[in-house]
């Protein structure tokens, strides 16, 4: 138990931020919320619409659906790089010891490009006129046949802008992932293989399972920070062509300050901090569940 | 959830804004305002690029008012990238916070603003100081509202040409096209070249947005776009159709770059000017670099042909695409003695300081400085600018209301693309502009 002074020293220090969160995250969520239920281009007088925004979000707007799905495409292709790969990288390194320490700054150093940076070096990557990196490298290798604008291409757009996220962050997630391995005991790892186990088996039943909380925390970031993806897809392709890499934070955007219509928009990002708080609820949940096995 | 939050922060603001009420704006007609000089911070937000002519000229100006004036100084605010701008300006508009200058075009967003009384009449003001017949009239049209208002100056003055390649045309053995169907034929052979036959930049739109309004104008004169606006005239009939197929018929014979549609401004103009593309349709922002020193590729090989006309063109070969820049206006909220007396001086030094540096005035009475260097395409120029026609091409994207506009442009890049065909592209850009005309 802390004493009464000490417990005054923690109220002092945690109020500020406490007002902070509330003023800069939590007041604008009311405000949308209640934006949400209006009609307002910014100039004219706000006019009271009830729930007409959310209904014609759920029922009568194609776009918003179809962002919506996009958005879920973004997540699991962010999430395969963030997760997968980074889960991947992190094993090898583990292995090696020359050189870690460079793979692991080489890996690290996307997180800290700025974006816009990232999205014109993306934007030649893959582009087609003139000759990008990706299609030059399908064409060496004799591959003539998948060479697209992949950018434009309609099929291929939406994975293509989502890349870049997932790469960018992999190696952030890998530096995490790794340092949870490295404090797996030895022991335990040791046994197992003087028992005859196998590295896959070492990695799916001892280490795996040991940084298990790790890796839903991750997750959760992860998730989080992909459902809300909006720079790189922004700048690669603005949503398009068409509506075929809309996200709904770029539909959003549009809907605010392309077409003023801030009534509507505000609508659209309550949807969003919604979706956010149910992917973070089911994965704590998925957490919650692997306790309780245990 | 940096994003998120950023735009919940922005909604919080209009929200709070919109506490403040519209409230009446400021005084609009200039001859009202009289009084003492009172030297203080002027600020303007603009959307000029940082190194442009445009802002070395007002700099200049202001630092000379400023040493008859002290205690004046300017605070030039520039957002050169168009989408980031307009997101500002519209945050401080809604919020009742526009600096003494602010640059618009005359969109409908911009209409709502001067009918809330929050800009200065410019056309009066001009007349009061006796400068009106010193502005070209097509500078001056191209920032007027549907009604004729005038409430933007005008700063630049600039024509859109097809710049093209000599060298490549020769080598593919094609013509200056003479028709916008010829335009499409040159495609071919072109490509047979292995030249890209049009740089586009697609990412922007706007610039693909120009072909559309091409057919328009030449079978319907510049009248139809703002029927189409208001819903009096339908896309689906005759120019808009002819447009519509054009566009299809461009995108299938090659015309422009595979991928065109995430290719950026000066990536299309580099496939230009390094001799990759054959055709770059662009204004005469960019003769500086189009006459000035070039790759060996393009060194002597650049020339323009105007807007080329259909069968049955009610416009005339000169009449094409011609733009005054985007417009500067007055905020009648904090229009005072001081700025009304600080923009009379800029107005009757901009002309002659803008033109010495080789540019061209939206006024008539100064003569252009030809800059050093600049190749004999510079005088072609300026002589195709005095030889200009009275009707222009309005681009439409500074016509039609925002979201017609913005599901035009997306569905414009799939017909282009051949995702969609001209007929369904007509169907749901109708049904868009008939849901949001005025």
């Amino acid at each position: 138990m802390l004493r009464t002074k000490q417990r005054t020293a923690v109220v002092v220090f945690l109020l500020p931020p406490l007002g902070l969160y509330l003023l800069a995250v939590v007041g604008p969520i009311l405000y949308s919320l209640v934006l949400s239920l209006f009609e307002w281009d910014g100039l004219s007088d706000m006019r009271f619409v009830g729930l007409d925004n959310y209904r014609q979000m759920l029922f009568s707007d194609d776009i918003f659906w179809t962002a919506t799905g996009h958005g879920l495409v973004y997540l699991a292709v962010s999430l395969f790089f963030q997760l997968v790969v980074a889960l991947m990288l992190a094993n090898l390194l583990t292995y090696i010891s020359r050189g870690r320490e460079l793979v692991k700054t080489v890996y690290l150093l996307p997180a800290i490009v700025s974006t816009v940076a990232i999205a014109l070096m993306f934007r030649r990557i893959y582009s087609l006129e003139p000759l990008g990196l990706v299609n030059a490298a399908l064409g060496a290798v004799g591959l003539d046949v998948l060479q697209r604008p992949f950018l434009s291409d309609l099929d291929t757009v939406l994975v293509a802008v989502s890349a870049p996220e997932g790469w960018r962050f992999a190696g952030l997630y890998m530096l995490i992932l790794y340092a949870a391995l490295i404090a797996v005991p030895k022991e335990l790892e040791e046994a197992a293989r003087l028992d005859g186990a196998s590295e896959w088996r070492v990695f799916t039943q001892i280490r795996f399972p040991y940084i298990r909380p790790v890796f839903l925390t991750t997750a959760i970031m992860a998730a989080t920070y992909s459902l809300r993806g909006f720079d790189i897809p922004y700048l690669l392709t603005n949503g398009g062509p068409g509506h075929a890499s809309e996200l709904l934070t770029t539909y959003m955007y549009k809907t605010a300050f392309t077409n003023t219509d801030f009534g509507y928009a505000s609508t659209l990002s309550v949807f969003i901090v919604l979706q956010c708080i149910v992917a973070v609820a089911l994965i704590l949940g998925v957490r919650r569940t692997g306790r309780d096995a245990s | 959830m940096k994003h998120t939050r950023w735009a919940l922060a922005a909604a919080m603001a209009l929200a709070l804004s919109a506490c403040n009420g519209a409230g009446a704006g400021g005084e609009t007609d200039p001859s009202k305002v009289t009084g003492e000089i009172e030297p203080r911070e002027v600020s303007w937000l603009l959307s000029r690029p940082a190194d442009g002519a445009v802002i070395a000229t007002i700099e200049e100006i202001a630092a000379d008012y400023a040493e008859e004036h002290p205690g004046f100084s300017l605070n030039l605010i520039t957002t050169p990238d168009r989408p980031s701008y307009l997101q500002k300006f519209e945050t401080l508009a809604t919020a009742n916070k526009l600096p003494d200058f602010f640059d618009t075009d005359a969109t409908p967003f911009a209409d709502k603003l001067r009918q809330r009384g929050d800009m200065v009449d410019v056309e009066a003001l001009l007349e009061s100081l006796d400068m009106l017949d010193d502005y070209r009239p097509l500078a001056l049209d191209y920032q007027r509202f549907d009604d004729g208002g005038l409430f933007m100056l005008p700063f630049e003055f600039e024509a859109e040409f097809f710049w093209y390649n000599t060298k490549l045309f020769e080598k593919a053995g094609v013509e200056v096209p003479a028709t916008l169907d010829d335009l499409v034929d040159v495609c071919g052979p072109l490509r047979d070249a292995g030249v890209v036959p049009i740089a586009l930049d697609g990412q922007d739109q706007w610039p693909l947005e120009r072909y559309l309004s091409y057919y328009p104008f030449r079978l319907a004169g510049p009248d139809y776009v703002k029927e189409l606006k208001k819903g009096e005239a339908s896309i689906t009939e005759e120019p808009g159709r002819a447009a519509a197929e054009w566009i299809y018929e461009l995108g299938q014979a090659g015309c422009f770059p595979e991928g065109f549609s995430s290719t950026g401004y000066t990536d299309a103009r580099d496939l230009f000017t390094t001799g990759k593309a054959a055709i770059y349709q662009i204004g005469t922002w960019e003769l500086p670099t189009l006459a000035g020193p070039l790759p060996p590729e393009t060194e002597g090989a650049v020339d323009y042909f105007t807007l080329p006309t259909v069968d049955g063109a009610v416009t005339d070969d000169n009449d094409y695409t011609v733009v005054s820049g985007i417009g500067t206006a007055l905020s009648s909220r904090t229009f005072d003695p001081l700025v009304k007396d600080f923009v009379t001086y800029v107005l009757q030094e901009y002309p002659e300081r803008y033109a010495a540096q080789g540019r061209f005035s939206p006024t008539t009475n100064v003569e252009t400085t030809k800059p050093e260097g600049a190749s004999p395409l510079y005088d072609k120029v300026v002589a195709e600018l005095d030889n200009l026609g009275d009707e222009t091409a309005m681009p439409w994207d500074t016509q039609l209301d925002p979201t017609s506009n913005t599901r035009l442009q997306q569905e414009l890049t799939l017909l282009a693309q051949g995702e969609i065909t001209a007929e369904e592209f007509l169907t749901i850009v109708d049904e868009t502009i008939k849901e949001n005309a005025e």
